[in-house]
């Protein structure tokens, strides 16, 4: 079959993909044929399939031939691209006369592929799927290829028909389809969202408060997700969860829980992990009794996670601002979005840009840790402690080994440890 | 003319006046046009004052007599118009733009004056980017402002009054205020603010003054407790000090960075437009502290620079004058009717009864004439379930100021707006009723009540209409009723700067704690004292835990 699908989300790479290796034509219309984000390029298998695909010719840009021409679109769009998506579903309505399927993986929120649906034609079999992104980062092609659930937004049964007959090759182990409105589909990706935040809420609470009364978190952490009720994702503690998509995303469905229901619960959360991006820097001023006026202060990571060059509600962004309010210099190193901080904070006095990890610690009273990137989990401890004015070590993502780095003479935070 | 002239004059004037009742002089049809007067959004309208427009010249007559002229340029000049304290007022220095120069034993106070705003604007810009940091890291996101009398009235007059002009920079920033000495308001918030993320201002001319430091300590050791650092780092993220006097704040521990300055020549009364008002700036933004200075510098100008027939401060305060001395009407009640303006009353109680509670002239000699009145207020429609009934059928003759806005809830819900139209037309019915009493209504409907039916009018009084209440036209009617106090000042030859009247009694409590804390002999005490310091300290003894 022929396929165009849009946008640059993990979502959409995946599906172009998987669906190419089964023998759909594939039109990929986006900015790239390649994705950019490093996140997305390390994903296993991704890569080498869609090489495979793009010389088997399986794989072609929307330049290469007229994305609208296809029957079936695939919406992998970005959260803030409604008004794209709503764009390219009335194209599809002009130049259409005939039946269209679309398949909405973009995360619009609630109502959202109603709204795109009102875009189309019903009586001319026109019709819009919900089948949310429940991909999970690493393990993405694997999820695609074997699903376990499909949550299924459809509400015509034509439609789902021809949407079985294009995942046949994935389905044939698939346990369960759970059928249901393209809104109930999207709010339950909404409160599968808000789930997972509640829990780094939830773990991020416990460290604070393993802090005070002296255990390591990380062990609690441990003994939690071996209850199977528990388990373990989404328990890992650090300083806040950022990005722009999980933020907005949540900050959506907090604005929608207090305005009809006057509940804060999410609202909390949110508050709270606003405040634990600034447990780095809390922990810094303790050390040094409220005053770091003058103090060389190192941060290793500015990204929002690792594998990603953008700093969107990054724990940096707090992190650094404090630290220039308070009268520090600070020596930033980040692998991928290094540039991006500098085009957003510009040349300062107090800012230092390194190219090079161990040039960030130069003379440093502490090293901060904000983001997990691999090549920080196990440094030169040797160069720290040599280059180090004090052997100070902030770790927001809880990378290192305390009795280590304590053995090796260095003063160790952690997050709850 | 000389003053005993126009004074005799007057008497005169109003010897014809008294008999003739308001209901009379308001059936002049031009009445209002000749007796109200306008600037810049605040209109005064006197017509219901028991006077004429020839009333007000010869009142104008007895104001040039008293020199008042030279006397509005030597204050707005900086002239030690203080005189039992040698100094200048200058408080109109405190709200003159950038530019402007004065010069005051050969220092440029303007220059200072902008030095402490430009403190003042770098503390706000700090803690509204949630960068000022208290001992544990975390953004402070309470104030609480330690005052009292001027540091303390003024501020939260005004915070009170311009909440709505909050920008969203400052909605991180929960205000408090705490004056009372004996600790009540601060025990309470302590018992639910963090101590992690509070900020208290001392605010305090002197430094000195007992009930200030006396909350201050109770919360620097509630910070020490808290926080188990010692006192200088406590001070130096937890405290800001607003001082005349920087030695003593230093001595008390304020670093230097942490204080906002401001001068001898600034009364506490009139000390809103200085530092210490921190709160307001905090509350809404520097930019509309700006408005509220520039508000009240237009009002200055206009003190000196329109001709007396047309200046809102003095008719005013002439028409005080008239009342209080010529129709002597000795009770003076300040009503707005705008629910944001609660606390005008009581910053003008202390505005004009601090400054012109005098009976002794400059000169030493005794007052001839009565002085200020006994003044008080409450939100208008709240009075009017209360003391009303006394302005209405009292014994009691009473000026009253009524005080609204003409605009308000614009662009907002409509029963909002219905409430404030409400609150208009009482305004405007109660003004109607004292003046006139029975006669607003029709012969036939009163003919027939009965004696305690009826309402008598006659009583004055001033309606302030500000086209809306901003931080500009607030700043207006604060100039305005401090320009007031001081014509009225300079017609009875009072100093109204000093406020020794408050001093013996602070002296006397010195002795007394030293004689609750059994230091002190009672028997140098009067028998009254006496009486109840045996009373007080016996029921301690009881109190006490009981040791073994």
């Amino acid at each position: 079959m022929k396929i165009t699908i849009w946008g640059d989300e993990l979502a959409g790479w995946v599906a172009s993909a998987q669906l190419a290796a089964f023998g759909n034509d594939i039109i990929k219309a986006g900015s790239g044929m390649l994705p950019a984000q490093s996140s997305i390029r390390v994903e296993p298998d991704l890569l080498p399939q869609l090489q495979s695909a793009r010389s088997a010719g399986r794989l072609i840009s929307a330049d290469e031939r007229d994305p609208f021409e296809a029957e079936i679109h695939w919406l992998a769009l970005a959260p803030g691209e409604f008004e794209e998506a709503s764009a390219i579903l009335a194209q599809l309505r002009a130049r259409h006369q005939g039946p269209l399927l679309v398949i909405n993986q973009s995360n619009f929120g609630t109502g959202a592929s109603d709204l795109l649906q009102a875009r189309l034609d019903t009586t001319l079999q026109q019709h819009v799927i919900c089948l949310p992104d429940m991909l999970q980062e690493g393990s993405a092609i694997q999820q695609f290829a074997h699903p376990q659930v499909w949550l299924l937004g459809c509400e015509d049964e034509p439609a789902r028909q021809k949407l079985s007959a294009l995942l046949r090759p994935f389905s044939r182990d698939i346990v369960e389809i759970r059928l249901m409105t393209r809104r109930e589909a999207e709010f339950t990706k909404f409160a599968i969202t808000g789930m997972l935040a509640l829990r780094l809420g939830y773990i991020n609470e416990l460290a604070m408060l393993a802090d005070h009364i002296g255990v390591d978190i990380e062990v609690v952490r441990d003994g939690m997700g071996s209850d199977r009720r528990v388990g373990s994702h989404y328990l890992a503690p650090g300083c806040g969860f950022g990005g722009e998509h999980f933020t907005q995303y949540i900050e959506g469905l907090a604005g929608l829980l207090s305005e009809a229901r006057g509940s804060t619960l999410l609202e909390t959360v949110l508050t709270e992990n606003e405040r634990h991006k600034e447990l780095p820097f809390r922990k810094l001023w303790r050390h040094y009794r409220c005053n770091v006026q003058g103090r060389r202060i190192a941060v290793w990571g500015l990204a929002f996670k690792p594998g990603v060059a953008t700093i969107d509600n990054a724990p940096s962004l707090r992190t650094v601002n404090a630290l220039l309010a308070q009268g520090a210099i600070v020596q930033l190193h980040d692998p991928e979005a290094i540039e991006e901080f500098r085009t957003q904070f510009g040349e300062h006095p107090q800012l230092v840009y390194c190219d090079d990890q161990y040039a960030a610690i130069e003379g440093a009273d502490a090293l901060i840790l904000l983001t997990a990137w691999p090549q920080y989990w196990s440094p030169d401890y040797n160069l720290l402690h040599q280059r180090m004015h004090e052997p100070v070590i902030i770790d927001g993502r809880n990378v290192f080994e305390p009795q280590l780095l304590r053995d090796l003479g260095f003063v160790y935070y952690g997050v709850g440890r | 003319m000389s003053t005993e002239l126009c004074w005799k004059r007057l008497r005169k004037e109003a010897d014809t006046l008294k008999p003739r009742h308001l209901s009379e002089l308001l059936a002049d049809p031009q009445r209002f046009d000749r007796l109200s007067v306008r600037h810049d959004g605040l209109l005064l309208d006197f017509s219901r004052q028991r006077l004429t427009t020839e009333t007000l010249e010869q009142l104008i007559d007895l104001a040039e007599a008293a020199e008042l002229r030279p006397a509005i340029e030597a204050l707005l000049d900086g002239a030690p118009v203080n005189l039992t304290e040698q100094r200048a007022a200058l408080h109109t220095a405190l709200r003159a733009p950038e530019g402007t120069k004065l010069k005051l034993d050969g220092k440029d106070v303007i220059a200072g004056v902008q030095q402490t705003l430009q403190a003042m604007e770098r503390l706000v810009a700090q803690l509204h980017r949630g960068q000022w940091r208290g001992y544990a890291g975390e953004a402070i996101d309470t104030v609480v402002n330690i005052g009292v009398g001027g540091s303390d009235l003024g501020p939260l007059m005004a915070c009170q009054a311009l909440e709505e002009f909050t920008p969203d920079s400052a909605r991180g920033i929960d205000l408090h205020f705490v004056s009372s000495m004996d600790g009540s308001q601060l025990s309470g918030l302590l018992s639910w603010l963090n101590p992690a993320t509070t900020l208290f201002v001392i605010s305090s001319k002197s430094f000195t003054t007992i009930d200030t430091l006396a909350n201050a300590a109770t919360a620097r050791q509630w910070l020490v407790d808290a926080s188990g650092l010692d006192a200088e780092v406590i001070n130096a993220h937890h405290f800001i000090g607003i001082t005349a006097n920087p030695t003593k704040a230093s001595q008390w521990g304020i670093p230097t960075s942490n204080q906002l300055l401001f001068w001898d020549w600034t009364g506490g009364r009139y000390s809103l437009w200085s530092g210490i008002g921190l709160p307001i700036a905090l509350a809404i933004g520097m930019s509309g502290f700006r408005q509220l200075l520039a508000g009240a510098h237009s009002m200055d100008r206009h003190f000196r620079e329109a001709p007396f027939t047309g200046n809102l401060p003095v008719l005013l305060a002439l028409v005080g004058i008239w009342n209080i001395n010529l129709l002597d009407i000795h009770a003076h009640a300040i009503l707005p009717y705008d629910g944001r303006l609660a606390r005008l009353p009581a910053y003008l109680e202390q505005l004009e009864m601090e400054s012109n509670g005098k009976s002794v002239r400059i000169d030493g000699s005794d007052c001839s004439e009565r002085t200020c009145p006994v003044l008080w207020g409450e939100i208008g429609p709240n009075a009017q379930h209360a003391f009303y009934q006394l302005l209405h059928q009292g014994t009691e003759q009473v000026m009253c100021d009524f005080i609204v806005p003409a605009r308000r809830y614009v662009g907002q819900s409509q029963p909002l707006q219905e409430q404030h139209r409400l609150a208009l037309a009482n305004c405007l019915a109660q003004a109607r009723v004292l003046a006139l009493g029975d006669k607003a209504l029709s012969e036939e409907q009163t003919r027939d009540a009965p004696p305690w039916k009826r309402y008598r009018g006659n009583q004055p009084s001033t309606a302030i209409l500000l086209d809306e209440l901003t931080p500009y036209s607030l700043g207006s009617l604060i100039a305005l009723y401090e320009h007031k106090v001081y014509v009225q000042s300079v017609i009875w030859g009072i100093n109204p700067f000093d406020q020794w009247g408050v001093e013996l009694g602070k002296k006397m409590a010195t002795e007394l704690l030293e004689a609750l804390e059994g230091d002190a002999d009672p028997a140098r005490f009067d028998c009254a004292t006496r009486g109840l310091l045996e009373r007080i300290n016996r029921l301690g003894k009881a109190a006490e835990p009981r040791k073994g």
